[in-house]
């Protein structure tokens, strides 16, 4: 199949066609196939097709001055897309070269990664701090299969990433083994099931639309990654003189709001419940986000569960209840859930031992109420839609948007008894709320002065040094018992960016960068707690941070293992009675130790560790933050306990 | 290995010793427990009541001036004063709804703690060895949920065990047959006196320093 159409030419073509330069018709035909210098502006001299083609055969027209690829980053210009994320490959050779020169480099801008898993990793936490998309680019073959893990965590995670893959579909155009090697007459088969859309666009002004269209269907909520397929000869062939390339424009999609009955009857059941209680996961996809939020919990005085999938709620505000969830779920008489990723393992608990079994902890009679973005885009192959949730409200649509019709109908429910009854709530959850963190205080000071380092030590040694900075934690909390959520201050969005979604392991290292990436714009701290496993995936992505000045503070929690999975292999050997003591095997990273301050030194990071006294952490701490305040990337290794 | 596993745990179960006042018995309950002794089992382990009271009902020992979980075995109180404590309990234990345990759920806990006295009662052994026990709660993989020191884990949704917060019978009673998530030590696999060692290496973790007194921790 060509790719040619009347807006491109392919080099043979070009011969035929107006667009050479002066210096090529001065070739004598006679004369032999070397080099020839091309000058002067395409089109600018007017000489007829028959006249051109028996003048300049059989010389080669060598070079060019504008091709599809430059029109591409005027398309790609026109998103607003600040970084382009690639390790370099031949199939995009034609955009790459486009980018740096025709583009200057400049929105966007080439960021030089080692792993096509750090690329879209690094999008991903990008989007999640700039709310907005960069660009991955990958070969369409090697690439792809490179990035995959990572484009299903922001796939799960519903956040936005362009992604553009190479690939050469004409056959009798590879120029080598290695392009067919690296072709494929599918390219996007391999990312389809866990991306939002792709496209094949066969001509420039196909590129164009299909990239414009690309980015607004990425960024509608739910959001999530898109692919186009562009291929080389489309990238590197010459624009023709009498094309008509037009850049269409962007008009970002309205989120999709919930339909005004559903919210309606949702403030109905909130206004008469006497113990309702709200679970978010993604409800904040924005800053404003926090603030509908907050708005509503506050005029409710409802219990807040945030999952902290996102930075949905403040962490000491008295309304904030994560630590009672199960109580305040299980007492509940209406839950709404607001972008819960998994509404029916919230009201349910689970039991993993020989029989897997499950129970509901909500009331039989509860109300549960969902608004979920994630059901306007459902497919078939990848489980992560999670189970079936027999929801008595169920309203597809984004939380975000939805929320200040639904705080708006609250009011218009609220008459002066429930104002005076939410009123009184409010104490109550005050003072479980400082009970709940008084508790998290007490269990942080158990293994306070251990070695290795507990990791409620760590967190606070960190917290003790961030809190007056514009700080934002950029790392998932899960490995290290969520204690900065227990023990911090999160107000801000930009406090907090969620976890992997997908659960994929390597993900934070690449996530935090990219973040840190987004955060260097704002001149805010960014830190990360990086697991040693997680780092292990894809270490280079260190090198892409010293190498383009990203300032990060990466403190490792190093517990010398894939500990979730030491902890499934003893589960087993439990279960048989056997071997119980040999969950270490193929699940631990520590003969030999790792050093990770070397690692991160040996790709120009600047680094210290480990550390296994606490009483050392603070100061390292403190050096490797003035570091990151110079713009640079800095790293401190610390031996901890397991969680 | 992409995999995680969120574990789900009863994390408000954790909490918190009981008024010293509460379940002790007081008088001969008016009435022979009706409920099924064998449920009862399950729902006090799924409920975690072991937790404070222990895998057997027996209670805490009470040290220093905090006030301990009481024993509750073979209570005297009558099954509608026993349902009506836990509802509405005095002192830190929590309460306990009917969407979390139902009344009829109580009775058969009730059963169970009727029966749980006749049970033989396994007492620490003098010769257990806390080197000894240190070594083995490494390499039996106790520290993967619990931590290196018993500090406990919120992610693995195993709780701080060290100090040891249950009697040695319970603590081995638990072991051999976990509520929730806990994986299942069988004799086959780790000894009585293995556990022993254990529980005398996780009653040499010292107290934690009152977090009031941690600047860190007051930020």
């Amino acid at each position: 199949m060509g790719l040619r159409k009347k807006n491109s030419v392919n080099r043979r073509d070009f011969l035929k066609n107006v667009a050479a330069g002066a210096a090529v018709m001065a070739t004598p035909a006679a004369a032999s196939p070397s080099p020839v210098p091309i000058t002067g502006t395409p089109g600018a001299i007017s000489i007829s097709a028959e006249e051109e083609l028996r003048t300049l055969s059989p010389a080669e027209i060598l070079t060019t001055e504008r091709t599809g690829s430059d029109f591409m980053v005027d398309v790609i210009k026109s998103l607003d897309i600040d970084y382009v994320c690639a390790n370099p490959g031949s199939s995009f050779r034609g955009l790459h070269e486009s980018i740096v020169n025709y583009g200057g480099n400049r929105s966007p801008e080439f960021i030089t990664c080692c792993h096509e898993e750090s690329s879209v990793g690094m999008g991903h936490g990008y989007a999640k701090i700039a709310g907005k998309p960069l660009l991955v680019m990958a070969h369409g073959t090697v690439g792809l299969q490179h990035a995959a893990m990572a484009v299903y965590n922001a796939y799960c995670d519903r956040v936005p990433i362009v992604i553009i893959a190479g690939n050469i579909l004409d056959a009798t155009r590879r120029i080598s083994q290695v392009e067919w090697s690296h072709s494929v007459q599918d390219a996007a088969s391999i990312l389809r099931d866990y991306v939002k859309w792709d496209d094949l666009p066969i001509s420039l002004p196909h590129f164009a639309e299909s990239a414009v269209r690309a980015y607004k269907i990425a960024m509608t909520p739910p959001m999530m990654p898109v692919l186009l397929i562009v291929d080389g000869e489309l990238q590197e062939n010459p624009i023709a003189s009498d094309a008509t390339l037009r850049v269409p424009k962007l008009t970002p999609t309205a989120p999709p709001q919930g339909d005004s009955g559903a919210v309606d009857e949702a403030a109905r059941l909130l206004v008469a419940a006497e113990n309702p209680v709200l679970i978010t996961g993604r409800a904040a996809r924005t800053p404003a986000g926090m603030t509908y939020l907050l708005e509503l919990a506050e005029t409710l005085q409802i219990p807040v569960i945030d999952q902290m999938d996102r930075m949905n709620f403040p962490t000491r505000h008295p309304l904030n209840q994560n630590e009672r969830s199960r109580e305040l779920i299980s007492g509940a008489d209406v839950i709404l859930g607001l972008e819960v990723n998994d509404f029916w393992g919230a009201v349910h608990s689970f039991r993993d031992q020989m029989e897997r079994t499950s129970r509901p902890i909500a009331r039989p009679d509860a109300k549960t109420i969902s608004i979920n973005s994630a059901n306007l885009s459902v497919k078939s192959n990848y489980q992560n839609f999670q189970r079936y949730a027999e929801v008595d409200v169920d309203i597809p649509a984004d939380a975000e948007a939805t929320l200040p019709a639904l705080t708006e109908a609250v009011k218009r429910h609220m008459d002066a008894s429930r104002k005076n009854t939410f009123a009184g709530r409010r104490a109550r959850f005050a003072e479980a709320h400082d009970q709940s963190l008084q508790r998290a205080r007490d269990a942080a000071s158990y293994a306070w002065d251990a070695s290795p380092v507990s990791t409620a030590r760590l967190s606070a040694e960190i917290w003790a040094q961030i809190k007056n900075e514009d700080w934002s934690l950029v790392s998932t909390v899960t490995f290290v018992n969520r204690w900065p959520h227990r023990l911090w201050a999160f107000d801000k969005h930009h406090h907090y960016i969620g976890n992997a979604g997908g659960y994929g392991i390597g993900y934070n290292a690449p996530a935090s960068i990219g973040a840190a990436l987004a955060n260097r714009a704002h001149g805010r701290l960014s830190v990360n707690i990086q697991c040693d496993g997680d780092l292990m995936y894809a270490p280079g992505v260190l090198w892409t941070a010293a190498h383009h000045r990203i300032p990060l503070l990466t403190v490792m929690h190093n517990n010398r293992a894939y500990h979730q999975e030491v902890m499934q292999v003893q589960i087993m050997a439990n279960r048989h009675s056997r071997g119980i003591d040999r969950a270490n095997i193929g699940t631990t990273l520590s003969d030999p130790p790792i050093d990770y301050a070397k690692l991160a030194q040996s790709m120009g990071v600047y680094a210290e560790g480990p550390i296994s006294d606490p009483k050392d952490l603070g100061p390292a701490i403190t050096r490797a933050i003035q570091v990151v305040k110079r713009g640079e990337p800095a790293l401190i290794d610390v031996l901890t306990q397991p969680r | 290995m992409t995999g995680v596993t969120v574990t789900m745990f009863n994390t408000f179960l954790i909490v918190a010793l009981a008024s010293a006042s509460i379940l002790v018995p007081s008088q001969p309950s008016a009435a022979p427990p009706g409920g099924n002794s064998q449920n009862g089992k399950k729902v006090f382990e799924k409920l975690g009541c072991f937790r404070c009271h222990g895998s057997a009902g027996e209670g805490m020992p009470q040290t220093g001036k905090e006030s301990a979980p009481p024993k509750i075995a073979a209570t005297h109180r009558s099954l509608e004063d026993f349902v009506r404590y836990v509802r509405a309990p005095k002192g830190q234990m929590p309460p306990f709804s009917p969407a979390q345990a139902t009344d009829d759920q109580l009775s058969d806990v009730y059963a169970f703690l009727q029966t749980v006295a006749s049970q033989p009662k396994i007492e620490l052994p003098s010769s257990a060895n806390p080197q000894s026990g240190q070594r083995l709660y490494s390499a039996f993989g106790c520290y993967e949920c619990h931590g290196l020191q018993g500090q406990g884990s919120t992610q693995t949704g195993g709780p701080r065990i060290g100090p040891p917060q249950i009697p040695f019978s319970g603590f081995v009673a638990y072991v051999r047959e976990p509520a929730n998530q806990m994986p299942p030590y069988t004799s086959k696999a780790v000894s009585d006196a293995q556990l022993a060692d254990m529980y005398v290496f996780l009653q040499t973790r010292p107290q934690a320093l009152p977090s009031k007194n941690i600047p860190l921790l007051n930020q």
